[in-house]
């Protein structure tokens, strides 16, 4: 009941600033020491055996997952089989999964459950 | 005084024991989940004969009572039977409660339970489930906005209450539906099944209701009169009085369709005949009823409880016994002929359930349990003493 | 201010090219058609519709090739267990009842019926009917529900209980399988795709039973479609009224 009156408003502007460079600090903590241990090696997918890609290669890097879909529902639904394009023919250019698929799959942590069922032809 | 609600204290012992068994439940029914993830569906007692086993039992019986549970608060707003406006907040909160606890359950016994979100990007508007999956989110609505207007906004509860009623009816035979529509099972397929899962709805709901209010008020010290109990007691009578009608027109009309002689004869005597008669009947009907009907223990709180105790097992038998029977039953794919394959045709269908499924199902329980106890105890849900209105006498008592 | 044609389709380029973001990132595609892509739908032929034919009679009691030819096209496992084992299509013995006929034997698979219970009840359209009849799971949308099985007259599906490992003499053409989604007979959907009959049919020429005919009943000049016409055929649970897809001669 005797505490002096503070504005709530100022009291709180305060900390959010304090709050704003602290994290900051932080994040150029982070920047500046991580990385002494050195970045993760990127993923080397394996190279085409032959080409071209059913795809220019650089839109299958962004959209192969969407494109696997797309051609999943046309060729599961409507019966729309193309065999150039179908899951199975990536085995024809890309010769392993674990080399292919996995490789960057691993380096991201996405973990796509195709092969739970599906078998890459080797 | 009508509208002096309080929490639950939650300082006993009693409490934290029964706290603590609620949590264990979850986290047995948890532990199973995993289990039965980890090892697939081979690890239950569910085979390609009977693929919906003891956690749909849980499942849909807990959602049959989430309907029921409504009872109270429907009989006051929508049927102006003052008295139990009282436990109108028990009566919806106990609604959400169930609900949760029996949709939670059949979520987690799905086959690829990663995938359980696919019905909301996929609709098929044919199958009975979606229509089931409108139907327990909007009654979960109802029934929040409902508890919503008990709390504030009181001129809106008649609307709300009675929409819920609506609602919960509909909802109902929705569950029911999902045998009631399957024609290609001999005993499933029957128009009456629908409204004979709204009677078990009603009646373990009321059931259920009474075990509990009575159970609240008992271990809270709090002052509940028995007149109110009586005049639950008399609704339950009513209720179980239409479920066992139901039950006879349904076997009365197979039996007079010279086809189906075999199916009904053996859901009589054959495998689940015990299921029938002990549980629906026997637990279900007519212990219960001998019990209510009696001068003695018709008229005594306790034998009320512990008939209401029977009527909830009895329902919990009937889910059991539609389920279990219905797919035990050999198909009959050549009408004239005795089949058998490898593939078991023509042979009634065996199952045991295992620990798992009963843990998944309890673990359901578990979850309707913790939700309603911490909800009475940190949200004024009932009030601080039941009364009835001075000089008010039930029309009839045993 | 007016526009004329030009300076639209103008237009339309220039935002067609702004919506190409960066290398590889559009959000517009281009349509490419590969050389083996189906043609458009208005100048293939007309629906066909595919069914089977079991002439009961030409079927032996001890005769599974159809069953086993089935297990090694599809890669369908036994796993030892009679009461959780898949089946896509199983040998039946039929006693009558009456005692007045011999003993039947007959493969029963799923009917792929043209109002297929299991497609209806089905909360994710996991279950569906293609164009030309078939019946199928996909197996991408499956939550294992089961109401399928529960929906079915048939006992065609059989929920995968087991976890399994791919055997080592796999059929690539087909995927494997996780647990807990349910499967049944494509009618070897991959195979007549490619214009070959079904695994099950081909054992059953294989083994000079020739008990059974697969065939489109969209063309009259089809063997299927003729023998429907001439030969007294019947299907399971007509009563259903589900029109099931397999037709059975000689009970």
């Amino acid at each position: 009941m005797n505490s002096p009156i503070v504005p709530v408003g100022d009291r709180s502007r305060i900390n959010v600033r304090k709050g704003i460079v602290g994290l900051l600090l932080l994040m150029l903590a982070v920047l500046v020491l991580l990385p002494q241990g050195g970045w993760a090696e990127p993923p080397r997918p394996e190279k085409a055996v032959r080409g071209p890609c059913v795809r220019d290669p650089e839109w299958m890097r962004r959209n192969h997952m969407d494109f696997l879909k797309h051609k999943r529902e046309e060729t599961v639904r409507e019966g729309k089989f193309v065999k150039s394009e179908s899951f199975l023919a990536c085995a024809d250019c890309h010769t392993s999964r674990e080399r292919f698929c996995d490789r960057c799959h691993a380096y991201v942590a996405v973990a796509p459950n195709c092969f739970e069922c599906h078998q890459y032809p080797k | 005084m009508l509208s002096e609600y309080s929490v639950i204290e939650g300082r006993s012992r009693h409490f934290f024991k029964v706290l603590g068994g609620l949590v264990l439940l979850v986290l047995l029914g948890a532990g199973a989940f995993f289990f039965v993830e980890h090892h697939g569906h081979a690890v239950t007692g569910m085979n390609n004969q009977i693929v919906w086993g003891l956690p749909h039992i849980f499942a849909i019986s807990l959602l049959v009572m989430a309907s029921g549970a409504l009872n109270m608060g429907s009989m006051s707003t929508v049927f102006a039977v003052k008295q139990f406006e009282q436990f109108g907040r028990f009566s919806a909160f106990l609604s959400i409660a169930l609900l949760a606890g029996g949709l939670t359950v059949l979520m987690l016994d799905l086959g690829r339970p990663d995938n359980m979100l696919l019905p909301m990007v996929y609709m098929n508007f044919r199958s009975m489930f979606t229509w089931n999956v409108f139907l327990y989110t909007g009654f979960a609505t109802l029934c929040l906005l409902y508890l919503w207007t008990m709390f504030e906004y009181k001129q809106y509860k008649k609307f709300i209450g009675t929409a819920a009623f609506g609602w919960r009816l509909v909802l109902t035979t929705g569950t029911g539906s999902i045998f009631g529509v399957i024609q290609g099972r001999e005993v499933f397929g029957s128009a009456i099944t629908a409204p004979t899962f709204v009677a078990a709805s009603l009646t373990s709901g009321t059931a259920l209701g009474i075990l509990l209010l009575v159970y609240a008020y008992r271990h809270t010290d709090r002052f509940l009169d028995d007149r109110l109990i009586f005049g639950m007691r008399n609704a339950l009578i009513f209720f179980m009085m239409l479920f066992a009608y139901l039950l006879v027109v349904e076997k009365f009309t197979r039996f007079y369709d010279p086809a189906s002689y075999d199916v009904q004869i053996w859901i009589l005597t054959g495998s689940w005949a015990w299921l029938y008669w002990g549980g629906v009947w026997g637990v279900g009907v007519i212990i219960p009823l001998m019990l209510l009907f009696n001068h003695t223990t018709g008229n005594r709180v306790g034998s009320i409880t512990l008939a209401s105790a029977f009527v909830v097992a009895g329902v919990f038998c009937f889910v059991g016994h539609v389920l279990l029977a219905g797919q035990a039953y050999p198909l009959d794919l050549f009408p004239g002929y005795a089949v058998s394959s490898p593939f078991l045709d023509g042979v009634v269908g065996s199952y045991t359930p295992t620990l798992p499924e009963l843990f998944l199902g309890l673990g359901g329980v578990g979850i309707s349990g913790l939700i309603f106890l911490l909800g009475v105890r940190f949200l004024r849900m009932l009030p601080k003493r039941g009364v009835a209105p001075d000089g008010w006498e039930l029309p009839w008592n045993p | 201010m007016t526009m004329d044609r030009r300076s639209v389709l103008g237009l339309g380029g220039a935002i067609a090219a702004g919506l190409a973001l960066a290398p590889g990132m559009h959000l517009v595609a281009a349509p490419q058609t590969p050389s083996d892509a189906p043609k458009d739908p208005a100048e293939s032929p007309p629906a066909k519709r595919w069914a089977m034919l079991i002439d009961t009679t030409k079927c032996a009691a001890n005769c599974t090739a159809c069953v086993d030819a089935c297990r090694q096209e599809n890669n369908v496992p036994l796993f030892g267990d009679p009461e959780r084992d898949i089946y896509w299509i199983r040998k039946v013995e039929l006693r009558d009842k009456g005692l007045r006929k011999p003993p039947v034997s007959l493969p029963v698979l799923c009917n792929h019926c043209e109002n297929p219970p299991c497609v209806h009840v089905c909360p994710t359209a996991a279950s569906f009917s293609r164009k030309d009849g078939v019946v199928l799971i996909d197996k991408h949308r499956c939550i294992g529900c089961r109401y399928c099985i529960i929906a079915c007259p048939y006992k065609a599906r059989s929920l995968v209980y087991y976890k399994t490992k791919p055997p080592a003499n796999t059929n690539k053409a087909v995927p494997i399988r996780a647990a807990g989604v349910v499967e049944k007979c494509t009618f070897c959907v991959h195979r007549i795709d490619n214009g070959e009959p079904p695994a099950c049919v081909a054992a059953c020429k294989g083994a000079e039973k020739g008990a059974m005919i697969f065939g489109d009943i969209n063309d009259p000049q089809s063997e299927i479609s003729q023998r429907l016409l001439t030969a007294k055929t019947q299907t399971m649970r007509p009563d259903l009224g589900l029109k099931p897809q397999v037709h059975y001669q000689g009970i």
